[in-house]
């Protein structure tokens, strides 16, 4: 009785969350609301997955990331080209492996640069000096560095020919590029000029006068992890043709699992990388973490117009879920199996399969894991004990700045895996990060801002709101007072979904399943 | 104490004030000799530039009208953020009320400038109350978001296609007819005079408002809430007028941008507008208020720069600078500067000090 009392508003809310939802079905025949809320939690998994990120950086690191959104849209377009364009991808591995390679090893550098003695200018000029001199040799090699790759300039080899191509099985790869330069030459001058580059940044991290030393394991780890990067990238240059012909010759589904692991992994280690470098530095200022992020927010979307363009394409959906013909709409499990249909029939309407059921499932897989991940690991249980109060972890004796790391990079990695996921249902625009976001950010607002289970319930509110609002606006809600019925424009949708939010942070500041203050 | 007060009564205190920012007034005074300093350099008479004839004086003219009102509505931002330590994601509302009410009601109903500039009045006092009355139910991010949502869901409505006979939607507010009086083109020279004088006259007056008790309570807000809280203060009354005065001048500013674009895009209301508004007072330092202005120039000649020279890659590369900023001048131009000289300063008064012959105390 008392926990009624207490929680009277938001109970009150949730109730008229629910009529409004009843009066909504109530409005339109059985197959199409069911199609509608298929589509709306199929938009809530997709918003999830940005979400359940930003909700665990969030709570555990304060840390706004507003640049989660442009990380999902960059997963996205990295998953296309995993998926479309294998041969750039193992053209490029090789001078990606070797620069990080060599980066690793700055801890190490950095250790030895300190122990060196030099005149005070030099010691003051020489990392400029390298800095200029590795970006320089750089990028003069990385302009000889054979890539086959698409051509913006030329519409009938950019990535909108590319995607339509493969979709109508008629992509054809251009023939592997070669070195048109020595490639001992080319090979080296990256060697060179990232070892110049590493060595310029340990030089700048050594001035630093509160410096972590390594521990022994650290710098014995440090070094196989980059003896290990060396040797794949010239694995991957003497197996570059078998691979990239092994990779094409694979059909279109394994390739699309492969690239939604791929691509999540990248974006993993592309967050671990940002928290290591840019964030951690400024714990102890908070606001300028959040303007940070919006900045890193603008580099993406700038990366992602220069390297893929400007025009909106579509991810080809794999060959599991794009049968047609025979057999199609499938009405049973078997048919579903041996027809591999792109749709099937439900209550009379048709349901695609990717947009509408396979999104859905693996928003609930993520969801499940991560919950697993939450509740029944150590890992987890520091987070959840971070997020509560992380000075008290602290003071028990845990590290909690070394989750933090583990964490946004998982948080990046889930988004990634949303971008990819979402290239097949909702192609790939350089706007598709600032929508995700904006939707993230209302599903975690409504949810409560630090609640992992609230961001969930928050996405799919928000999904389903946003579905019902776009269906209305086709079939249209008879207001009274009105000859018309009213249908409000594709644009007022997102509005709908931010007043919604609006409303119910005035009611409950702390979200629907946030804990007060 | 007795020799401060001897010192103020000595000095009249027109001539304090001068003297306190004889810096400020120096370059005021350029500013004004400016479009005539730029056409002696490019060997245009003086005239000419006063009959608003066409060459590099008065398009830099043009250029400094922009910088003008990226610093109001910088300078109002830097109120909310850097004063009194309020951090809202909607402050590109507050410009673009201002921006396209004046259009509207200019084009649309055939209205005045004066009853323009009261209905602008009314709309910013409006939705600063708006944004005042969501202040006692959520703090800190949750404000920030609340303020994202009001923003969002304006930004949107403009765009929208049941608002085109008045806002245009995604196209934007065109062929704004400005009274003759305040011609972008033919009266630039007016423009570039008035837009002067109210940048300077809103910075003066934000300037002693910062100074005031009321100013001084806004920092002890941003300080510590619960400890103004605690030690009687009503935080909330503050914050309330700080929207106010915050909302004014954006609007007006906004007010400015349409009288001298004749243009209303909705890209104003966007999220992005608000981020030039936090790099600008970022470039300037956070919290000074001078850099706003500073942060205000040097960003729009980086800005036409770059673009001049790099084209495509403009934004990539303002981003790389941006965050660079956040990085490693996290204080500013401005703020940098205070910092250096204040140490400088105090070396010297060491030295002086010093030097001085020990004197007995007077008591």
């Amino acid at each position: 009785m008392e926990w009624l009392l207490e929680n009277r508003t938001r109970l009150l809310t949730l109730g008229i969350l629910i009529v409004l939802f009843l009066l909504a079905i109530s409005g339109m025949p059985a197959e199409e609301w069911v199609i509608t809320a298929l589509r709306g939690l199929a938009l809530g998994a997709l918003t999830f997955l940005v979400a359940a990120g930003l909700s665990i950086i969030f709570g555990l690191m304060d840390v706004l990331n507003l640049a989660h959104g442009e990380l999902f849209m960059l997963g996205a377009y990295m998953g296309w080209t995993i998926y479309v364009r294998p041969d750039t991808v193992i053209d490029g591995a090789t001078p990606f492996l070797l620069i990080a390679s060599l980066l690793v090893l700055v801890p190490l550098l950095t250790r030895w640069v300190r122990s060196l003695t030099l005149p005070d200018l030099v010691d003051k000029i020489w990392p400029w000096v390298g800095l200029a001199a590795g970006i320089g040799l750089l990028v003069f090699a990385l302009f000889q560095y054979p890539l086959s790759t698409w051509d913006l300039e030329n519409y009938a080899q950019s990535p909108i020919s590319n995607a339509i191509a493969f979709e109508t099985g008629t992509f054809q790869s251009p023939p592997p590029a070669e070195f048109e330069a020595s490639p001992v030459l080319v090979i080296g001058g990256v060697i060179v000029g990232s070892g110049l580059l590493a060595l310029a940044a340990a030089g700048f991290s050594a001035r630093q006068t509160t410096l972590r030393q390594p521990s022994p394991t650290q710098m014995r780890n440090i070094a196989i992890v980059s003896g290990g990067l060396f040797a794949l990238a010239f694995v991957v240059l003497a197996i570059n043709n078998p691979l990239t012909e092994f990779m094409l010759g694979l059909g279109s589904t394994p390739r699309f699992f492969i690239a939604m692991a791929l691509a999540s992994v990248t974006g993993a280690l592309l967050g671990w990388t940002i928290e290591v470098t840019m964030i951690r530095p400024l714990y102890d200022r908070p606001i300028y973490q959040i303007m940070l992020t919006l900045g890193l927010g603008f580099i993406i979307l700038e990366l992602v117009r220069a390297v893929w363009g400007r025009p909106e394409f579509q991810m080809p959906r794999p060959a599991v879920f794009a049968g047609t013909g025979e057999g199609c709409p499938a009405t049973s499990i078997g048919d579903l199996v041996q027809y591999q249909c792109a749709t099937i029939e439900v209550l009379g309407g048709r349901v695609r399969m990717y947009n509408e059921v396979f999104i859905i499932i693996v928003g609930l897989l993520v969801l499940g894991a991560v919950a697993l991940l939450l509740q029944r690991t150590r890992l987890g249980m520091i987070i959840r004990a971070g997020v509560q109060d992380s000075e008290m972890v602290e003071a028990l004796g845990i590290n909690v700045r070394q989750v933090f790391s583990q964490v946004f990079a998982l948080g990046v990695g889930l988004a990634a895996l949303g971008g990819v996921l979402a290239g097949p249902s909702l192609g790939l625009s350089n706007g598709m990060g600032a929508r995700v976001l904006l939707l993230a950010l209302i599903a975690l607002a409504v949810g409560g801002l630090t609640s992992f289970s609230g961001a969930a319930a928050g996405a799919v509110l928000i999904g389903l709101l946003q579905q019902f609002i776009i269906k209305y606006g086709q079939i249209g809600i008879n207001v009274p007072f009105m000859a018309e019925p009213f249908k409000p424009s594709p644009p007022l949708v997102p509005a709908s979904s931010v007043l919604l939010m609006v409303v119910i942070l005035l009611i409950l500041p702390q979200g629907l399943f946030g804990r007060k203050e | 104490m007795e020799t401060t007060i001897s010192k103020t009564t000595a000095e009249r205190p027109t001539l304090a004030w001068l003297r306190q920012n004889r810096g400020t007034l120096a370059v005021l005074v350029v500013l004004l000799l400016l479009p005539f300093i730029i056409a002696i350099i490019d060997g245009q008479s003086i005239s000419s530039v006063l009959a608003n004839e066409s060459g590099n004086s008065k398009f830099f003219q043009g250029l400094l009208i922009e910088i003008f009102i990226l610093g109001l509505f910088a300078l109002s931002y830097d109120l909310l953020l850097g004063i009194t330590g309020l951090l809202s994601l909607g402050h590109a509302m507050f410009f673009a009320v201002g921006g396209y009410l004046t259009g509207i009601l200019i084009k649309s109903f055939g209205w005045g400038l004066v009853p323009t500039i009261a209905a602008v009045t009314v709309a910013a006092i409006v939705q600063a109350l708006l944004f005042a009355v969501v202040l006692p139910r959520v703090k800190g991010l949750t404000f920030a978001l609340v303020t994202l949502g009001f923003a969002s869901v304006f930004h949107i409505v403009v765009q929208s296609r049941e608002a085109a006979p008045f806002t245009g939607a995604d196209v934007g507010l065109q062929g704004v007819v400005i009274p003759a009086f305040l011609d972008p083109v033919d009266q630039r020279l007016r423009v570039y005079f008035i837009a002067l004088l109210i940048t300077m006259v809103v910075y003066f007056l934000y300037q002693r408002f910062v100074d005031s008790p009321t100013g001084r309570v806004c920092i002890a807000i941003r300080e510590n809430e619960d400890r103004a809280l605690m030690l009687g203060y009503n935080t909330f009354q503050y914050k309330v007028i700080v929207l106010l005065i915050s909302s004014l001048t954006a609007a007006f500013a906004g007010m400015l941008h349409t009288i001298h674009q004749p243009i209303v895009s909705p890209n104003i209301a966007g999220l992005g507008y608000m981020v030039i508004a936090l790099l600008i007072i970022l470039i300037g330092g956070v919290g000074t208020l001078s850099g706003a202005l500073i942060g205000a120039a040097v960003f729009r000649l980086l800005d036409f720069f770059i673009d001049r020279w790099f084209g495509e890659a403009a934004t990539f590369l303002l981003g790389v600078i941006y965050v660079l900023l956040v990085l490693f001048v996290p204080f500013g131009i401005v703020g940098t500067w205070r910092q250096h000289s204040s140490q400088f300063t105090h070396q010297i008064e060491a030295i002086i000090e010093r030097l001085r012959p020990k004197k007995e105390n007077p008591e």
